[in-house]
């Protein structure tokens, strides 16, 4: 059987190549994605962590957690559909119409 | 009697009435001088009729009291809202609604065409009101409310005619000049409760239950003492000298006379009513009210001894050397109230009610002829621009005489009886000092009156720039019935009859004086010979007399004479030691600590908050993924945290 360690090693890579997805490129679809691959690093961990204590609570929360990302999914891409018909551009560095 | 009562509230509301009416529906003149006229006639008549009710009582009972409503309810403070009808009261009332009547009824004649006549009556009955109310009410407080009542309506009606920047000026001086005798007052009205608990006159019932009145208590604070142990202030004496700060402010004493000359900047018949007959009385009448008092405290007594004495010798030297014709009464109205404060001072407080009662007479008499002369000349005032008048105006010209003879004590006139009392009771009681200022005065009095009759009547006309008539009959009418009060008025009080002194017993519990020959055939002689002495000199400097130019005696005089004209330079010193300073102190308020010092700390709060904004708005770059950095150090940095605090 595969040990927990490595799923949480794969969870946290993933964590943090979605991290910083969304910190360095500029592109909002990508963001999407980077935020979408933190998401599932942490059900990831959830799920490892569920196995590990043989409880089914993590795998519970895991649901909920993908219920919510469909929902952000579908906002969100409601929000950058918006920002492309205003902008005509997907680069979130675009988007500063409110800097101070 | 019940129904007195009841009738007692008809006498102030009646010209309450008059003024919403004047105030709320009336919108042209002639309805609003005679509905005004009508209201204050009226309520004479009833004050008439409540008199003789009171008359036919005992006259340990003749006094009536009604209470509307507790006023005031706070704890102990307890202040009903209640008139009463007493002795004193209803000769006061009776000169306010009758001389207030005849001068309401002059006005009609007088302020034809005024430009605001319907305000001027609507002022002109809430000042009855007012003065009503200052009269009839049962305790301090009442008696306060007509007081700044009839500041608060001497203040409009001086500047009535506020286009005129003298007058607009003269109205904020009248009553700021008011406001500090008023603080006094209020002062002593604390006092006065502090230390009997109450603020009614005498015992009232109200609401079912009777409350103290603190008149026949006066006994009570004899010999208590406040103030620092090395320096104690007898509780009379503290009471009493509050209270006479206060009369000093409303009657136009030394040291606060000062604004009433320049209130002469009102119409003619406000002067008459406000500040010569009725309202600059109050004073006096509040310190034969509270007599009780007064008469605790031999401090004050004697300090309102000289108040009076000095102030009538100052105002009627400054009446002597003025030349507008209104300033000489005006000045004349000052040094009779000196007289009056003195005989209170003396105790003689019939004396001095006598002598309001007259004065109101044939003040109210020399003020309305005044008027008409004024009237009659284009509304000229520098006597220096008339002479002569007598052939245009005869009735103007008969009443002034009357009321100038009655003013200067020639006998039988009104004038003669009061103040012969006045000086006898400084005789009799030994004032030695005050009885010679008091009868220099009285020639000083028959001197200027001499004075200005021959300036006005006699000589020819000196300025032919105006055609001189006389007035209408709504005028003259009222000339002849004050000239006829002023001619037989002494008889309320003729040392033989005393009616006055007999009613007014129940309440200031006074005997009857004395008449002594010798004082009264002294002060006559004088009287006559000093008024004929003024007469004459004017009538023959008369064509000396230069519009714009020096009086005669000032050859003789020099520089008094212009000191005199000034009364002194009170006013010059006031406007040195106080109003400069004042303006000064505000100039730099205004200019400097203002602008600096609030703004100063306003702006710079601002500023502050502009200046940190400025700072941090630069955080705001608007760029998503700078966000999401900081969002990201933060969490690793709280992340962090835990670790190293939980290891």
């Amino acid at each position: 059987m595969v040990p927990t360690s490595y799923y949480i090693l794969l969870s946290a890579a993933l964590f943090t190549i979605g991290v910083l997805g969304v910190l360095v490129r500029r592109n909002a679809i990508v963001l999407f994605m980077s935020v979408e691959l933190m998401l599932n690093a942490a059900n990831l961990a959830l799920v490892a962590f569920a196995r590990e204590r043989l409880g089914v609570d993590g795998q519970v929360l895991v649901f909920f957690v993908i219920t919510v990302a469909a929902a952000e999914v579908a906002v969100g891409l409601a929000l950058l559909v918006a920002i492309f018909r205003t902008k005509q551009t997907a680069d979130v560095d675009e988007v500063s119409t409110l800097k101070g | 009697m019940a129904s007195l009562d009841l009738l007692i509230w008809l006498i102030p509301a009646l010209p309450l009435l008059g003024f919403l009416l004047n105030a709320f529906l009336i919108r042209s003149e002639r309805p609003a001088g005679l509905v005004a006229s009508a209201m204050v006639v009226a309520s004479f008549v009833v004050t008439l009729v409540a008199t003789f009710g009171l008359a036919g009582l005992p006259a340990e009972e003749r006094r009536i009291m009604s209470v509307a409503w507790q006023w005031i309810s706070i704890g102990s403070f307890q202040v009903p809202f209640g008139i009463m009808l007493d002795p004193l009261t209803a000769v006061m009332a009776l000169l306010v609604t009758g001389v207030g009547g005849l001068i309401h009824i002059y006005s009609i004649g007088y302020m034809h065409g005024d430009q605001r006549v319907v305000r001027y009556f609507a002022y002109l009955n809430l000042f009855i009101t007012m003065m009503l109310l200052l009269v009839m009410g049962n305790n301090l407080l009442v008696l306060f409310l007509g007081w700044e009542g009839v500041g608060l309506c001497s203040f409009l009606l001086i500047g009535h005619w506020f286009e005129r920047r003298v007058a607009g000026e003269a109205a904020v001086k009248a009553f700021v000049v008011n406001r500090i005798g008023d603080a006094a007052f209020i002062l002593g009205m604390l006092a006065v409760f502090n230390y009997f608990g109450t603020l009614n006159f005498y015992p009232v019932e109200a609401g079912g239950v009777s409350q103290p009145g603190f008149l026949e208590r006066s006994i009570e604070i004899m010999g208590q003492t406040v103030g620092p142990s090395w320096q104690p202030v007898g509780v009379a004496t503290l009471i009493t000298f509050l209270l006479l700060i206060g009369a000093t402010g409303k009657s136009a004493q030394l040291p606060l006379f000062v604004w009433l000359p320049d209130a002469m900047a009102g119409p003619t018949p406000v002067s008459a009513l406000i500040h010569a007959a009725t309202m600059v009385t109050a004073g006096v009448y509040m310190m034969a009210r509270n007599e009780a008092i007064f008469q605790a405290s031999l401090t004050t007594q004697g300090w309102v001894m000289w108040i009076g004495a000095l102030t009538a010798l100052i105002a009627g030297t400054a009446a002597l050397a003025q030349w507008d014709i209104k300033r000489v009464l005006a000045y004349s109205t000052v040094s009779q109230l000196g007289f009056m404060v003195a005989a209170c001072g003396m105790g003689a407080y019939v004396a001095a009610i006598f002598h309001l009662l007259t004065h109101g007479l044939f003040k109210a008499l020399l003020f309305l002829a005044a008027g008409s002369v004024i009237h009659g000349t284009n509304d000229t005032q520098d006597m220096r621009r008339m002479g002569g008048l007598r052939t245009a105006m005869p009735t103007t010209f008969w009443s002034f005489a009357i009321g100038a003879a009655a003013l200067a004590g020639i006998v039988p006139l009104a004038g003669f009886w009061s103040k012969d009392e006045i000086l006898t009771h400084a005789l009799t009681g030994n004032h030695w000092p005050q009885l010679f200022i008091l009868f220099l005065t009285s020639l000083l009095t028959a001197l200027y009156m001499g004075r200005q009759v021959a300036l006005i009547f006699f000589g020819q006309q000196r300025d032919p720039s105006y055609h001189a008539h006389e007035s209408g009959r709504v005028m003259t009418v009222p000339l002849i019935v004050l000239a006829v009060g002023a001619v037989v008025g002494g008889i309320i009080n003729l040392p033989w009859l005393h009616w006055l002194s007999d009613w007014l017993f129940p309440v200031l519990g006074e005997e009857a004086s004395s008449f002594n020959l010798f004082m009264a055939a002294l002060a006559t002689a004088g009287s006559v010979g000093m008024g004929y002495l003024g007469w004459w000199i004017y009538d023959r400097a008369a064509p000396r007399v230069k519009v714009g130019g020096k009086d005669p005696a000032y050859r003789v005089t020099g520089d008094i004479w212009d000191g005199m004209e000034e009364a002194w330079y009170l006013d010059a010193a006031y406007s040195r030691v106080v109003v400069q300073p004042f303006r000064r102190l505000a100039g730099f308020l205004a200019r400097v600590f203002d602008p600096q010092g609030i703004d100063g700390l306003v702006m710079g709060v601002a500023r502050l908050f502009g200046w940190i904004g400025a700072g941090v708005r630069r955080l705001q770059s608007g760029y998503v993924r700078t966000y999401a950095l900081v969002f990201t150090v933060g969490v690793l940095l709280v992340l962090g945290f835990i670790l190293v605090a939980t290891r």
